[in-house]
């Protein structure tokens, strides 16, 4: 079974080879039918997979380093991608996806430039998939055969965390069709507004996954890890994150070369880097060169031949650019205070932040180099990534009625005056009356500011309640994004000023009290699931009248030999009561349990905002309605 | 200040052995206390801070940050205190000083400022017969 999915990945390569050649000679027709049936096969190789991980065949290493007989089953077909060979197998079919898409839905009339970009398609397909064939081939067979396999890292059996892969490969790998996509248009020479039309759609559909992949794993590190935080700027945490900003600046980009034929060169760049970025992020995820928690199958061998396949596509994509990009139309003029002053202001921003993000998580290698051991962590991110990009969505709602070429501004002083009010009053009811810190009541601000200005921009277009929805989705895209960052903000804002944590020793029958809740420990006791057991200590939370169960755990496996918390949320109307089981502590020979109890203050906005952007991009992305 | 150093870790030491999950009482210092411990990193972790590790080193760690903060010892003492026990690594908030200080905080804010100029420097030579245009959509 496994040997036809192994056959079957070699017909994808056959095939995505042809893709290359054929796309690259201007086939279109041919190219397209190519990226089709590479697609197929390889779906059949990734069901053998799949098929094989459901019946626990051992036989097949990875199966066997990676699974587990008593696994439920929704985590042994997620083990395919629980390891660095699966998940490469699983970066393929996502390429050949794109591929496939490709053929099937561009839509430019140009045959040429499409075949093209399927040819450059195939060429991306075809490193990808030599890469897992001879460096990392996940259907290589073991004999004898194991009778029980390893298990999987138990930290990853979890619903979000199985399906996050698969999201956030997406956006990676999606945005390599935007990179061929962009080569394609350089190799034409033209990077025009039919250029602009498609990649725009190529962008936003390899965007809201990533979004929403990002989201996965952080609401996973959330309730999972037990550490009442969302966001760590961790290595692997950071190598997502810089895709999903270039992403966003290439999003805002490419609607001025759309538009204006402007940017040309720029977003044909842009679109360069975010796939770039991504192979990036697997690079320095699998290399090994940086510590993190979540780094799994490092191997030094394998993180080389990405750096090798990174430098090759990018030197590739970079020169052809530095020819071609001189040769580009620049299509129609524009001052600095203009609609595309202010996305250039954008896109300026978006990439000093991402440059920002890859600096820190880069510096302890290099300063390591130098002879220092540094470490950079939350604080650096919090003085320098926040605040320039705070600044920058501080302007927002001034510039987004701003015209094309040439802005009107004769509203800027009234805009800037309603700014400045508004930030005085938080910072007044801040310091007074909430006792915040000052950069708090700056964020908050900023919040209702964003919020504020993006539903003013929909009256300003809209003029009229009953025309509100005749607006076109992509204002209603836009408009929702916008209000997405202002209601993440909010959240972020007050879950990280607010956020109150501490830890409990309690022994049965004790009790404590944490941000006003009086938390009582009734018992702990041992339970057993599949593959693992466990400690589940029962609690009571208890404010006002409200009155809370808790079940906190501490699970091990005895498969992989680790523990993992399943840690206890109650939601409120306001935040997460959250608590984690600790360790077993004995102190004058009394049996304590450690906890670490937090309240986490509108932390549901933080994923609210997040799922709000993912969503103001999928209404970008429906296609406009011809209008009477 | 080394003997208060030293009389401030036995404090710390004794602490954490008795009362794990001791608060401070007053509300502003457990906060600064609290925001200290996001900044410290466990020495015995992968990229943690000792706000969040379960491991037992933290746990003294995040006791003698309590202590210190306790005995009205400012930010700054208790990350000198840190840093000079276990040296700089433990901080995640990597100081300014030095070229390697100086790199990480200042390149930043330069890429800002070339950027600002890059974009400044375009719209100049593009703003020629420059008409405001209506967006259709966005």
């Amino acid at each position: 079974m496994i040997e036809i999915g192994h056959l079957a990945a070699f017909l994808a390569l056959a095939a995505s080879l042809a893709q290359g050649v054929l796309g690259l000679t201007g086939a279109r027709a041919l190219a397209g039918r190519a990226a089709i049936v590479a697609f197929v096969v390889m779906v059949l190789s990734f069901a053998t997979l799949l098929v094989a991980f459901a019946q626990s065949d051992f036989s097949l290493a990875l199966a066997a380093n990676n699974s587990h007989t008593l696994k439920p089953m929704i985590y042994k077909l997620a083990g395919v991608w629980g390891n660095h060979e699966g998940s490469m197998a699983l970066w393929c079919l996502v390429t050949l996806g794109f591929g496939a898409a490709g053929a099937l839905w561009m839509r430019t009339g140009r045959d040429v430039f499409e075949a093209r970009a399927l040819g450059v398609q195939g060429w991306l397909a075809t490193g990808a998939l030599s890469y897992l064939l001879f460096a990392s081939s996940p259907y290589l067979r073991l004999d004898p055969a194991p009778l029980q396999g390893a298990g999987l890292n138990p930290v990853l059996q979890d619903v979000a965390l199985a399906s996050h892969p698969p999201m956030l490969y997406l956006g990676y790998v999606g945005f390599s069709f935007v990179f061929a996509l962009a080569a394609a248009g350089l190799i034409d020479g033209r990077i025009d507004r039919v250029w602009a039309k498609e990649a725009r759609r190529w962008a936003l559909a390899a965007f809201i996954p990533l979004t929403i992949g990002i989201a996965l794993g952080s609401y996973w590190a959330y309730y999972e890890l037990g550490w009442g935080g969302w966001w760590f700027w961790d290595p692997v945490e950071n190598a997502s994150l810089m895709p999903w900003l270039i992403g966003a600046a290439l999003l805002h980009s490419v609607v001025v070369t759309e538009k204006r034929g402007s940017f040309a060169a720029w977003t044909a760049l842009l679109a360069v880097l975010a796939f770039l970025f991504s192979i990036m992020g697997a690079f320095l995820v699998r290399s090994g060169v940086l510590t993190s928690v979540h780094a799994f199958a490092v191997d030094p061998k394998r993180g080389m031949l990405l750096l090798g396949g990174l430098v090759v596509y990018g030197g590739l994509a970079l020169g052809l650019f530095a020819v071609r990009a001189p040769k580009l139309d620049g299509g129609k003029p524009w001052q600095m205070l203009s609609r595309e002053g202010a996305l250039a202001t954008n896109n300026v921003v978006l990439i000093v932040a991402a440059l920002t993000v890859l600096l820190g998580t880069l510096f302890p290698l290099i300063a390591e180099a130098t002879g220092r051991t540094i470490s950079v962590g939350e604080p650096y991110f919090r003085l320098t990534f926040v605040p320039m990009l705070a600044a920058l969505l501080a302007l927002l709602p001034v510039v987004q009625a701003w015209t094309w070429g040439k802005a009107d501004l004769s509203n800027v002083w009234k805009w800037a005056a309603g700014g400045v009010g508004l930030v005085a009053v938080f910072l007044l009811l801040g310091v007074s009356l909430w006792d915040i810190p000052l950069g708090a009541a700056f964020g908050l601000a900023l919040a209702i500011w964003l919020i504020f200005g993006a539903l003013w921009e929909v009256r300003r277009r809209a003029v009229t309640l009953a025309r509100v929805f005749r607006l076109p989705l992509r204002v209603w895209g836009m408009t929702l994004a916008h209000i997405g960052l202002g209601v993440f903000i909010m959240g972020a804002v007050v879950e990280t000023t607010q956020r109150y944590e501490a830890t409990l020793a309690l022994p049965a029958g004790g009790s404590g009290t944490v941000a006003g809740w009086d938390i009582t420990l009734k018992d702990v006791h041992a339970i057993e699931g599949p593959n693992w057991y466990a400690d589940k200590a029962v609690l009571t939370a208890r404010k006002g009248g409200i009155k809370a169960e808790m079940a906190p755990t501490k699970r091990y496996y005895p498969a992989s030999r680790m523990p993992t918390t399943e840690t206890a949320i109650h939601k409120t109307g306001t935040g997460d009561l959250y608590i984690a089981l600790g360790d077993r502590r004995d102190v004058d020979g009394e049996t304590r349990w450690v906890f670490r109890v937090y309240f986490n203050p509108l932390i549901d906005l933080v994923y609210l905002g997040v799922m709000l952007i993912a969503l103001g991009a999928l209404f970008s992305l429906v296609p406009r309605r011809r209008t009477a | 200040m080394a003997f208060r150093t030293l009389f401030l870790s036995l404090v710390a030491f004794g602490f954490a052995l008795t009362s794990i999950g001791q608060v401070l009482d007053d509300p502003v210092e457990e906060a600064r206390a609290q925001a200290l411990m996001r900044e410290l990193r466990c020495v015995a972790c992968e990229n943690e801070p000792i706000s969040q590790s379960s491991a037992a080193i933290a746990e003294d760690m995040r006791a003698r940050v309590r202590v210190m903060v306790g005995e009205g010892a400012s930010d700054a003492e208790v990350r000198d205190w840190f840093e000079s026990r276990y040296g700089e690594f433990v901080l995640f908030r990597p100081k300014r000083t030095g070229l390697e200080g100086v790199v990480l905080w200042g390149t930043p804010f330069g890429l800002l400022v070339i950027g600002g100029l890059i974009a400044f420097g375009v719209a100049r030579r593009r703003k020629a017969g420059a008409d405001p245009v209506v967006p259709d959509d966005i």
